[in-house]
């Protein structure tokens, strides 16, 4: 190969990926964006760099399919952000999703780095 | 579906909520941004300024997202021309000349296109306009000739192609007994006429079976126009009868006011059968014409398949000498349309070249601009505005800009359409139906807004293309479009030269044609010559002998009138087109195949004619009082009829023409003479070869009295209308006027053609010079700092010159290389509009480039000029 890929450099996501890990930052809890960055770069070990640029449309998107909602709260420190919060609907998309994405993952890892 | 739902309703509704909403939020992302940073220890304004920079650009996320949860907005769009307006306003010259030449452009291609629609695209005007055919016979040779009647009858009963068919045919009778004697037109159909093109009566009822056989009561049903002028639009004229020829016929029927069908007016209509059912032979030609209305689906080729069957049949069952005929079958709207098609194409397509012209100048006049809003881009970049969108923006004020010119060039199109149709010559048919109407407005939009597109690509694609270190520097006014704006500059300038010397081409070879057309020699001497066309009445000039007795009795009485030296006769003047046609042979030749039987015209003329028109025998004699009636037929060719078959006219006289050929009835006429070839079809039409039958031998109830006077003809017309009316009040005069406005009268069209593509040129020749002086004194102004420096270092102002004269120097040779290529392809297109000169004229050519290459330098020259006036001193002072 000629070229190698340089760990240094953080993954950019791929499409489609970026409203499932979003869907999957608020499996547990609900959270406001700056939140689900965060989440998201501390899960990948900072392999993913959320940029806001595209953070905050794939947020208009979900909202729009009903698979969050958002709700003005308050946060532990006392100011007011803008909390999501999965759906049923959504809920259902994630499972379904993650089944997908974890095949696709399995699939991928097969044919690239076949088990002899 | 849900998304598209929530993003319609977003766009008009919510709008600023959401608005506040996202900038609410992120302004909370930054809180929560700023509170970790201050607790990883960094002082407060730091932390804050920290949190924005790793934010990302605020803008940007904030366009993103709305675009996500909307389509477009509507807001954005408004905000946009609203832009555009304020641009407009604020560089008010610069957009009058943008929009003006907009309007132009977008104007003329609307008037032109109205014409072409009207004339050519517009359905006709009958129920089944578009399966409407023409029918009519046709031999290896000639098609589209006459229908025999017993054909006729086959066609309609054994077809398997038409719902229906007509026969029709068209005479000229003499309508006495209310008040003076006038001449009608009138058109014979077949019953089924009306249904097929929908036309209903007013009054009374229509023909039936009845009225169109042989030895039916003759009865007419005359039209609106006919019943309001002639007969006082009275409600009881149902059931009167006129007196037509001499015979009464009932009226039967007022048909309601609508769109004449032919070309020619038609005041009554007379049942055809009544008359033409008396044939029994399948050659008996008239001149019967058919019209068609295909089956559905059927195609004009299939029902010409399906006639010729019929014919080949007939061939077998009831043989003739026609056998080898066959049917023709042409759709209506072609068929009507076939000779003006041409020139209304060219017209079209020169047009739209100057729209192309008017195009590239506003492009270029925009790369000019956008230059000089470089900085302001290059601002707008800076603070996070896409390519996209900047190009949407970029496009939203052209198309603004474009709308308005659009507009304005509507009302310039409804000036210019009703000029159109006031200069334009009556024989084209439907023009004044042209109208600014539903299709014609649609046309106007869809050009304003591929305008406005085309003209804003080069500077829209050039847009994103801005360095902004350099552009935002202070100072440096070149910065923005750069190389690639001026290159795209000098290519938008090279099309407008080599499609301005296309034009002045296409518009040289016609002016040309027109010339050559006018200064044709006619072949007699069309000046002093007054022509007076009169119809004796069938019902009181019953014999040929009275028809001899009246125009010689007319002729003698005028010859008497002081200032009038000659008068003679003739039935078809010159310049009054194709008065009759028919085969011929020679008989002392070969006799010709069936297939190769040669076509001739006719007229008939009396010996002072050739004289009176100055008309040049070439050979043998004109006629002489010894070719009396019942004296041995003699006959006068024109030159072109001898020299299809002899090489020397001489050699003619003596032998003998058989009218109709070897294989139709027709008398055999020894050739007495021959006369020079006239312009029978027009100033710029070939030459056709003719006969001539003698007046005494073959008169005419209708012919064209010539009268060869001593000055100004137009003097004499009242003292011809006196001679007319002292012989006999009940003769009416068809017409009455000079020779030379016969002949006019055939270069109408020609001149109308010549006028407007003139028109195309001219405004191109000024599109180009605009054009090229925007370039070029833009290019000065570029340079004004570093012919500055080099004047201070020295450089003669000729030098200068030379150096900035080369770069105009290297656009025209381009430009006219180009265009010399297009103009040499598109001259064929122009072959049939051309006469007297080849439409590959490489004089008219070199005459163009010459013209434009002028036009070309003298719009140059403004701004070279300015560039060698440069005030070297003040200049580098100022900067």
């Amino acid at each position: 190969m000629s070229t190698v890929d340089d760990p240094r450099k953080s993954l950019e996501f791929l499409q489609g990926t970026l409203e499932v890990l979003i869907l999957r930052s608020l499996q547990t809890t609900p959270n406001h964006a700056y939140g689900i960055s965060q989440f998201l770069e501390q899960q990948s070990e900072y392999e993913f760099l959320v940029d806001n640029g595209s953070l905050y449309p794939a947020l208009g998107r979900l909202l729009q399919r009903r698979w969050i909602t958002s709700q003005w709260k308050k946060t532990p420190n006392g100011r007011r952000a803008k909390y999501y919060r999965l759906t049923p609907l959504g809920r259902t998309q994630l499972v379904a999703a993650k089944s997908k994405w974890m095949r696709f993952v399995e699939a991928m890892a097969r044919v690239l780095a076949p088990v002899r | 579906m849900r998304e598209w739902w929530s993003k319609i309703c977003r766009a008009f509704d919510l709008q600023n909520d959401v608005e506040d909403e996202l900038s609410d939020e992120i302004e909370a992302h930054l809180d929560l941004m700023t509170a970790d940073n201050i607790e990883r220890g960094m002082p407060s304004e730091q932390a804050r300024a920290a949190a924005r920079r790793a934010f990302g650009n605020r803008t940007r996320t904030q366009e993103n997202a709305r675009e996500a949860w909307q389509f477009l907005r509507l807001e954005t769009v408004l905000e946009d021309i609203r832009y555009g307006l304020r641009g407009i306003r604020k560089s008010a010259g610069f957009s009058v000349v943008i929009i003006l030449t907009l309007a132009l452009g977008i104007g003329a291609n609307t008037a032109i296109f109205s014409v072409v629609y009207a004339v050519l695209l517009r359905p006709l005007p009958f129920p089944y306009g578009e399966r409407l055919v023409r029918l009519g016979e046709s031999t290896s040779n000639e098609s589209g000739i006459a229908v025999t009647w017993i054909n006729f009858q086959h066609w309609r009963n054994e077809n398997t192609a038409f719902d229906d068919m007509a026969a029709l045919a068209s005479t000229d009778l003499t309508l006495t007994g209310r008040g003076d004697a006038v001449l009608l037109h009138a058109q014979l159909v077949t019953h089924s006429f009306f249904q097929l093109t929908g036309m209903r009566p007013a009054l009374g009822r229509l023909f039936g079976d009845t009225d169109d056989k042989t030895g039916a009561a003759p009865t007419v049903i005359v039209t609106a126009d006919f019943w309001k002028n002639r007969l006082a639009g009275k409600s009881n004229v149902v059931g009167e009868s006129l007196e037509l020829n001499g015979k009464p016929y009932q009226i039967i029927g007022v048909l309601n006011p609508g769109r004449n069908v032919f070309w020619r007016s038609v005041d009554l209509y007379l049942p055809l059968g009544r008359t033409a059912g008396v044939s029994v032979k399948r050659s008996d030609h008239g001149s019967i014409g058919g019209l068609g209305l295909l089956k559905p689906g059927k195609t004009a080729t299939q029902a010409r398949v399906n006639l010729d069957v019929i014919m080949e049949r007939l061939a077998v069952s009831d043989p003739g000498p026609e056998d080898d005929h066959r049917s023709y079958v042409a759709y209506l709207t072609e068929e009507t349309t076939g000779e003006i098609r041409p020139t209304l194409l060219v017209l079209m397509a020169a047009v739209a070249l100057v729209l192309l012209i008017a195009c590239a100048n506003v492009a270029s006049l925009l790369l000019v601009r956008s230059t000089s809003r470089a900085r302001e881009i290059a601002v707008r970049m800076a603070i996070g505005a896409g390519r996209g969108r900047l190009a949407r923006q970029l496009l939203t004020e052209n198309l603004v800009v474009a709308a308005i010119g659009g507009a304005l060039g509507l009302l310039f199109a409804s000036w210019c359409l009703r000029a159109l149709v006031l200069i334009g010559p009556v024989d084209i048919p439907r023009l004044s139906e042209a109208t600014l109407d539903l299709p014609v407005l649609t046309f106007a939009a869809i050009i304003s807004i591929v305008v406005g597109l085309l003209a804003g690509l080069a500077p829209v694609s050039t847009a994103g293309k801005v360095d902004l270190t350099i552009a935002l520097r202070e100072g440096s006014p070149a910065s923005g479009t750069g190389k690639r704006g001026q290159a795209m500059q000098s290519a938008l300038v090279i099309a407008e030269i080599a499609l301005t010397l296309i034009l002045a081409f296409a518009s040289g070879l016609l002016v040309r044609s027109l010339i050559a057309a006018q200064t044709s020699n006619p072949g007699f001497e069309p000046q002093h010559l007054l022509a007076l066309e009169l119809q004796l009445p069938e019902s009181r000039y019953k014999s040929e002998e009275n028809i001899r007795q009246y125009y010689g009795q007319l002729s003698e009485s005028l010859r008497a009138e002081p200032g009038i030296e000659e008068v003679g006769l003739v039935m078809c003047p010159p310049g009054a087109g194709d008065c009759g046609d028919w085969w011929y042979s020679i008989l002392e030749k070969p006799t010709p195949a069936r297939s190769d039987v040669p076509m001739t015209l006719f007229n008939i003329a009396d010996g002072a004619y050739f004289g009176a028109a100055r008309m040049r025998v070439l050979a043998g004699r004109s006629f002489s009082d010894a070719d009396r009636a019942g004296g041995s037929p003699v006959t006068v060719i024109n030159e072109q009829l001898a020299r299809q078959s002899w090489s020397d006219p001489q050699l003619a006289l003596g032998q003998h023409l058989k009218v109709g050929g070897p294989y139709a009835e027709g008398p055999t006429l020894e050739i007495v003479g021959v006369v020079v070839n006239v312009s029978q079809m027009g100033l710029d039409a070939e030459q056709m070869p003719t006969f001539y039958y003698p007046f005494s031998q073959k008169p005419s109830s209708a012919m064209v009295v010539m009268i060869r006077t001593n000055g100004d003809p137009a003097q004499w017309t009242s003292a011809a209308r006196r001679h007319v009316s002292a012989i006999d009040r009940n003769v009416p005069i068809q017409s009455l006027r000079t020779s030379e406005d016969w002949l006019g009268a055939t270069l109408k069209r020609r001149r109308f053609t010549t006028l407007l593509l003139g028109l195309f040129g001219a405004l191109a020749m000024v599109l180009v010079s605009v054009g090229i002086y925007g370039v070029i004194n833009y290019w000065v102004s570029m340079r004004q700092r570093e012919i500055a420096i080099r004047l201070a270092l020295g450089a003669q102002r000729s030098t200068i010159l030379r150096w900035a004269a080369f770069d105009a120097t290297r656009l025209a040779v381009l430009g006219i290389i180009l265009g010399a290529m297009g103009a040499w392809g598109a001259s064929r297109w122009l072959k049939s509009l051309v006469f007297g000169v080849t439409e590959h004229s490489p004089l008219m050519l070199l005459v163009a480039a010459a013209a434009v290459i002028a036009v070309a330098a003298l719009a140059a020259s403004i701004p070279l000029w300015r560039a060698t006036q440069t005030d070297a001193v003040q200049n580098l002072h100022e900067s």
